[in-house]
């Protein structure tokens, strides 16, 4: 069996560089694209008329002054338009609307709206949600854990592991958005629900065996006890992974593409979940039980000892 | 032999009985809610065996509005012209026909319709938005013929040329054999004693630039009457009943109409104007119908006494008349609603079979959940994936129950759940494996990997509920709530009975079926390698 805990820092700092890569990704504009329901706008699918193409279409937008629209114009598989633009006043739409009549007709039903100030209190109502949810199990953890030594720690890792399941799915989701122009919608938020749910599942188990393991006496000294929990659950953590993927990937098969983005996502966070139920919230354990937080610099150590 | 060995445990597993007959009968009543039957009890004979599915999987149309209060309106109005406005909707839409509508206040001022089933968009905010201001006009004369469009400019009028009667004046062709078109020009009096010419949307116009046979068209004039010494129009307000309905003839041709009732100072107006009109030469002897100032139809009055009761006829289209039935029913809301969020529906894109496929997913993602766990745990894996089609019975009869309405998202979260109530089977087994490699006898290893695997299991879905709870609230206050409060519902029950399926369900059937029985010797059927004693090599 692999000795983890002797590499803590080591998959810490693996832990750290991709939360800050993956908030970087996601917070540089460009990356995370917000759909509809985050930011606000207008979506037009025009059925285009006869011998109109895409470039006609995107002329059109551009006389209208539409050019950044312009550029994001998609075709869908069935060969209409999908236009998007920011939120604007019913008139300004209208005399969009009309413009764009004289090269198809718009589909009311494959068509959307939502209000710029809508969306934004969509977002901060989410973000505040989440906030609280977090607060509020790092308060019942800490609880739960009551009877071991620094509680506190114990939910701080399960909040630590899920920050990280987060960021890596919206790292990567950044990427595919440059890559591929998938957009944040509810259902991706939905996806992210869950990976939370999944998320607090998993570090739960294997601290759960620490807690266990530290009453019981068991695996000798602190490191040497957290190295024998995670090894302990290794087994369980994989095959949840594994079974997981495994009912993604029918869904995936069988319902098929239209919800990828979702079902992508949630891929994602379940492979992100099991690494950080045995990298991270373990290892954080492990270093904060030492206090060797110099160990995250990669040579600082080395640099300490050599001094001594 | 089963029986056998049934009736031989049963004294020194008394309690466990209870538990098994408790197991039996809710999945006995679960099954019993979800099979389909040709009773409508628990809507049996439904499709989709009766659950309730929201907008996205069976398809339908969701708008969200935000009233528009004029700006002196106090605070203390508000709340009451909301559920005002709510309720002339919810009138509106039950009167077209759509089945389990949702329409619910949001906030102060925001208002959520869902119309499940419904396809055409534009109709469906034509139902909800249009104001609907419905009057009866009747042709204005000049001298003894009717006015035209063409008469008032030649005339240079600056007034009306029948100056007892106020109120605009709307130029419009009567509505022929074909459809109605739309009117020419609306004219209006101005605070300068002068006219003022508007087309149809209100913007103004030039009426010099008119065709010809456009300044043929009528004047019509609000048709009024005296009630209690008072001159009234003929309005909308009038109405007590509207209803879509179907006339046949004696050569068995049929005509689509709307039937109209009015109350009593609107049956009287109405008759005050039949009185009028009724013996004039065509077309003065004419009665225009009018929907936010365009024509809707023009029938000439066959009688001069109607008791209250007429029929609108006017070549409608079936839900041409519902519409104009329900739009005319619940009169006009008494704020102004600006479209705020109309979401692209999922099921847009996702087509129309998509539910079936959602379903066929969720059946082949237990089978092959079910198949890795008794490749894996061999003889606990087949009582884990028993339990798990136990538990999923279980889940649906209470989702079809409360009821809860399933989206995509909720979807997702019975699939969250689903994966939970592997997970506690797993960790389950994973602990009974290590009892057993101690060399535990099977109920030791048993009631160990149980007691031993609750509490990881318990703290994970306490915290997931707190997760739900507060999603929950959460999802109440935003327009997509659709989605958040969806998934928070079905993943918190979903929690719920996973560890009931853990708990009761895998536990008791491990107990009855392999402790104290043949099974229990052959460590191999728990995918446990070998004798106790190599056990200790983890340590």
């Amino acid at each position: 069996m692999p000795n983890f805990a002797s590499k803590s820092h080591l998959f810490l700092l693996i832990a750290v560089v991709v939360i800050v890569v993956g908030a970087v990704l996601a917070a540089v504009p460009g990356g995370l694209r917000l759909g509809m329901d985050f930011q606000g706008g207008l979506l037009l699918a025009l059925v285009p008329n006869e011998g109109i193409t895409r470039a006609d279409v995107q002329s059109k937008l551009s006389d209208l002054g539409y050019s950044q629209a312009a550029d994001a114009v998609q075709e869908t598989g069935d060969g209409k338009f999908l236009i998007r633009t920011k939120d604007m006043s019913e008139e300004k739409q209208q005399e969009l609307k009309d413009g764009l009549a004289e090269v198809g007709t718009i589909d009311p039903n494959e068509s959307g709206y939502v209000n710029a100030a809508v969306a934004t209190q969509t977002a901060r109502n989410a973000a505040i949600a989440t906030s609280v949810a977090v607060v509020l199990m790092l308060v019942y953890i800490t609880w739960a854990f009551r009877k071991v030594p620094h509680s506190f720690r114990y939910g701080t890792a399960v909040v630590v592991a899920l920050v990280f399941n987060l960021v890596v799915t919206m790292g990567i989701f950044s990427i595919l958005g440059r890559l591929v122009g998938w957009e944040v919608d509810p259902m991706f938020i939905t996806a992210l629900l869950a990976i939370i749910g999944y998320s607090v599942n998993d570090s739960i188990v294997v601290l759960d065996r620490i807690r266990e393991n530290k009453a019981r006496g068991i695996g000798g000294d602190y490191d040497g006890m957290v190295n024998f929990s995670i090894q302990e659950t290794l087994v369980r953590s994989l095959n949840t992974s594994i079974t997981t993927v495994l009912a993604i990937l029918a869904v995936y098969l069988i319902v098929g593409g239209s919800i990828r983005s979702f079902l992508m996502a949630l891929f994602i966070g379940v492979v992100a979940g099991a690494y950080s139920s045995i990298f991270v919230a373990g290892q954080l354990l492990v270093m904060w039980e030492h206090g060797e937080w110099i160990k995250l610099i990669p040579g600082a150590s080395r640099l300490q000892r050599n001094k001594a | 032999m089963m029986r056998s060995r049934l009736t031989r445990r049963r004294p020194r597993f008394g309690g466990n009985s209870w538990l098994l007959l408790l197991i039996l009968a809710v999945l006995g009543v679960s099954i019993w809610v979800m099979t389909p039957s040709g009773s409508n009890v628990l809507h049996r004979d439904r499709e989709n065996l009766g659950l309730t599915l929201g907008l996205d999987l069976q398809g339908g149309i969701s708008l969200g509005y935000e009233a528009q209060f004029p700006e002196d309106t106090p605070d203390t109005d508000k709340a009451g012209l909301m559920k005002t406005t709510a309720d002339r909707i919810r009138k509106r839409v039950d009167a077209y026909g759509v089945t389990e509508p949702v329409v619910q206040i949001q906030g102060g001022d925001r208002i959520i319709v869902q119309l499940p089933g419904m396809t055409d968009r534009a109709q469906a905010q034509g139902l909800i938005q249009q104001t609907a201001f419905l009057e009866f006009r009747e042709i204005e004369t000049n001298g003894s013929s009717a006015a035209t469009l063409k008469d008032y400019l030649d005339g240079n009028r600056t007034s009306f040329f029948n100056s007892s009667v106020s109120g605009t004046r709307v130029f419009a062709h009567a509505v022929g054999a074909g459809e109605a078109t739309p009117s020419v020009a609306i004219v209006r009096t101005t605070d300068n004693n002068t006219l003022e010419y508007l087309d149809g949307n209100g913007n103004p116009l030039d009426p010099a630039t008119l065709e010809d046979s456009d300044k043929a068209a009528y004047s019509w004039m609000p048709g009024v009457g005296t009630v209690d010494g008072e001159v009234m129009a003929l309005t909308g307000g009038n109405l007590t009943k509207a209803e879509a309905t179907v006339n046949t003839d004696q050569v068995g041709s049929s005509e689509i109409a709307v039937d109209i009732e009015f109350n009593s100072a609107g049956a009287s107006i109405f008759d005050e104007i039949a009185v009028r009109d009724q013996p004039k030469t065509s077309p003065l002897n004419m009665c225009g119908i009018f929907l936010d100032n365009q024509p809707v139809s023009t029938p000439t009055f066959q009688t001069s006494s109607f008791g209250g009761k007429a029929q609108i006829t006017g070549n409608f289209e079936w839900n041409a008349a519902k519409l104009l039935a329900a739009q005319l029913k619940a009169g006009q809301l008494p704020v102004e609603l600006k479209l705020i969020y109309e979401p692209r529906t999922v099921s847009a894109t996702l087509g129309a079979d998509f539910t079936r496929r959602a379903f066929q997913a969720i059946l082949v993602g237990l089978l092959v959940v079910g198949i890795f766990m008794i490749l894996y745990y061999r003889l606990p894996g087949v009582v884990s994936a028993t339990a798990l089609v136990m538990y999923t019975v279980i889940v649906l009869a209470i989702y079809k129950l409360i009821p809860v309405t399933l989206t995509l998202a909720g979807i997702a979260g019975f699939i969250v759940s689903l994966g939970m109530a592997v997970d506690a089977n797993v960790l389950i087994f994973e602990r009974m494996k290590e009892e057993l490699r101690a060399g535990r006898t099977m109920k030791a290893a048993i009631d160990a990997g149980f007691s031993r695997a609750w509490p990881a299991i318990r703290d994970s879905n306490i915290t997931t509920w707190i997760a739900c709870i507060i999603l929950y609230w959460f999802g109440s206050s935003v327009m997509a709530s659709s989605v958040v409060m969806g998934f928070a519902l079905t993943l918190a029950i979903g929690v719920g009975v996973s560890m009931f399926s853990a708990i009761a369900i895998t536990r008791t059937a491990l107990l009855l079926f392999f402790s104290g029985t043949s099974a229990a010797k052959r460590l191999a059927w728990f995918g446990v390698e070998s004798r106790p004693g190599v056990g200790a090599k983890d340590a």
